[in-house]
């Protein structure tokens, strides 16, 4: 899958997660830009994550995700 | 050895000295020596058990970073989890097990004398064994590199200033302090100094004076009207954030003026709006190590069942949070009131922002106070189940005279309530002033030296002044 397939079908999940219509993504996106985006949100996104991309997660990865390109990058290495 | 004894300020400046006379490379060592020479003076065989946490802590890391299976990997994690545990669990639940045991056993009609041993939680064991951990399963998520010199780890573990009451510090903020260059700056150190002298006020003048009063109305809680009863449950948090607030800002001034920078632990917690928030603010350190060790794996097992899953975590956190503060019911209801409170924030989010959004509320003055009062007085509930004494059946009876036997006027002790008011009124203007206007006042930190002696003059003045001198332990040492 193509990086700006993950983007296009991440956008979604992450305007539905923290209620914001407007919210683009960029790789440098981290929960420091996201008013919303704390340790109890970040479980529901990563849950909601997961069954947009049908993959599973470890929890090492989620130690690895510092922005939304870590992110990326680990969905990209599950595909 | 307490930061309030005369020990302490014989102890530390010496150490001081020394420490900036020695050549850079060895200050590290020096302070490793002055930590365990630290910990020792307070009960030598404790001593044993800190150095043995270290050499475990030391062992099983290497061995993680050494192994390339993932299997051998977790297998050696598992195991150092479990040896680190094992004293802390041994110490704080041991005569609660066994008094259990032998209940049960009574209830089955066989009368046996178990042996009850007298344990005195060592001091700081929770501490150090909640940094070993860290560092452990850090070194494991590859998320901090593994410390080859075993001299550093075992400072890390045993850093004097933290080693009794914390804050609990990360492998990722110490390692590289102590490798690097140990050395004097002026900044750092008045900034130390700074933090020590409040840290003093906090402790000395606040939550002392206010335990004359909430031990006289706790230890008799039968004597005692129930607007006593009220007052002492409101003075709780304040004298919790003098105590463990004051010590934390000891500690940190304390490693400051060495020129190591240590976390922060509390953020002026009483102009939290919600009991997230004022989690956020409160006792940092410790929800930091909660949130990373705890809830995050067990929300991550949960995540399927959604908010609920959440929910779950959130209260298996604050419960094991409460079990860790004592084993007794009272604590475990404690954090059972953390999780629900946090719960219900979070499953209500949506509809109050919306609420807020509509009518404008989230900037109004009396909206934000409403917000604090609130919280406050949840906390202050919930605090008078974290009490040592307090039984269940205590506290419920304890709430219900407060609601209804408030009306007669509460147990004046004039000196203890005026020099409490005094010292809380300093202590909650300076965060107000810090919380709404930084910058806008400047005592401490002010260009004219004038000023800025006299506010040092004026606090060490108030702390003799309202101070109380009798060698009173921190809270937070039985953890």
């Amino acid at each position: 899958m193509e990086k700006e397939e993950i983007v296009s079908r991440l956008t979604p999940v992450f305007r539905k997660v923290f209620a914001d219509s407007t919210l683009v993504i960029t790789d440098q996106l981290s929960a420091l830009d996201v008013e919303k985006w704390d340790s109890l949100s970040h479980m529901l996104l990563i849950a909601e994550v997961e069954n947009e991309f049908t993959i599973k997660f470890k929890l090492k990865d989620l130690n690895k995700m510092a922005n939304v390109g870590d992110m990326i990058a680990i969905i990209e290495s599950k595909l | 050895m307490v930061f309030t004894s005369f020990n302490f300020l014989v102890f530390f400046p010496t150490v001081l000295v020394v420490y900036f006379l020695l050549p850079q490379k060895f200050r590290w060592v020096f302070l490793l020596a002055a930590s365990y020479y630290f910990y020792i003076n307070i009960k030598p065989v404790y001593a044993l058990l800190l150095a043995g946490v270290t050499l475990t802590t030391y062992i099983f890391t290497n061995l993680i970073a050494q192994t390339n299976s993932e299997k051998g990997k977790r297998l050696y994690l598992t195991l150092a989890i479990v040896l680190t545990l094992l004293p802390l669990l041994f110490f704080k639940y041991f005569n609660f097990v066994n008094e259990g045991i032998y209940s049960l056993l009574n209830l089955a009609g066989l009368h046996l004398q178990l042996p009850q041993i007298s344990l005195l939680l060592p001091v700081g064991i929770s501490f150090y064994t909640f940094m070993a951990l860290g560092y452990t399963i850090d070194v494991y998520n590859e998320e901090v590199e593994v410390e080859k010199n075993f001299g550093i780890v075992a400072l890390f573990l045993s850093f004097f200033p933290v080693v009794m009451s914390g804050p609990i510090e990360r492998a990722s903020n110490m390692f590289h302090q102590f490798r690097g260059k140990l050395q004097f700056s002026y900044e750092m150190a008045v900034s130390g100094l700074q933090l020590m002298l409040w840290g003093y006020f906090m402790k000395l003048a606040l939550a002392d004076r206010l335990s004359i009063y909430i031990d006289a109305v706790f230890k008799n809680v039968d004597q005692h009207v129930g607007s006593s009863l009220m007052l002492a449950t409101l003075m709780q948090p304040i004298r919790v954030y003098g105590d463990l607030g004051g010590y934390s800002l000891i500690a940190i001034g304390c490693a400051k003026v060495m020129g190591i920078n240590v976390i922060p632990n509390f953020n002026r917690p009483f102009f939290a709006t919600t009991m997230s928030e004022f989690w956020r603010r409160w006792h940092m350190s410790l929800i930091k190590w909660l949130t990373d060790y705890v809830y995050t794996p067990l929300s991550f097992a949960f995540r399927s069942y959604g908010k609920w899953g959440i929910v779950i975590a959130l209260n298996l956190t604050f419960i094991i949070s409460g079990a860790w503060h004592g084993a007794a019911l009272n604590f475990l209801v404690w954090g059972f009131i953390q999780g629900v409170a946090l719960s219900v924030e979070m499953l209500t989010r949506k509809r109050k922002d919306a609420f807020e959004a509509r009518f404008n509320l989230s900037k109004k003055w009396w909206y934000i106070m409403f917000g604090c009062v609130f919280t406050y007085l949840l906390f202050a509930f919930s605090l008078s189940f974290g009490g040592d004494a307090a039984t269940v059946p205590e506290v419920l009876k304890i709430m219900e005279r407060i609601f209804t036997d408030s009306l007669r006027l509460p147990y004046k002790d004039g000196d203890t309530m005026l020099y409490g008011f005094i010292a809380f009124s300093i202590l909650f203007l300076k965060d107000f002033m810090e919380e709404y206007y930084p910058g806008r006042i400047l005592l401490f930190n002010n260009k004219n030296n004038t000023v800025r002696w006299l506010s040092y003059y004026t606090v060490i003045f108030l702390i003799f002044y309202l101070g109380i001198f009798s060698g009173e332990q921190f809270v937070y040492f039985q953890f």
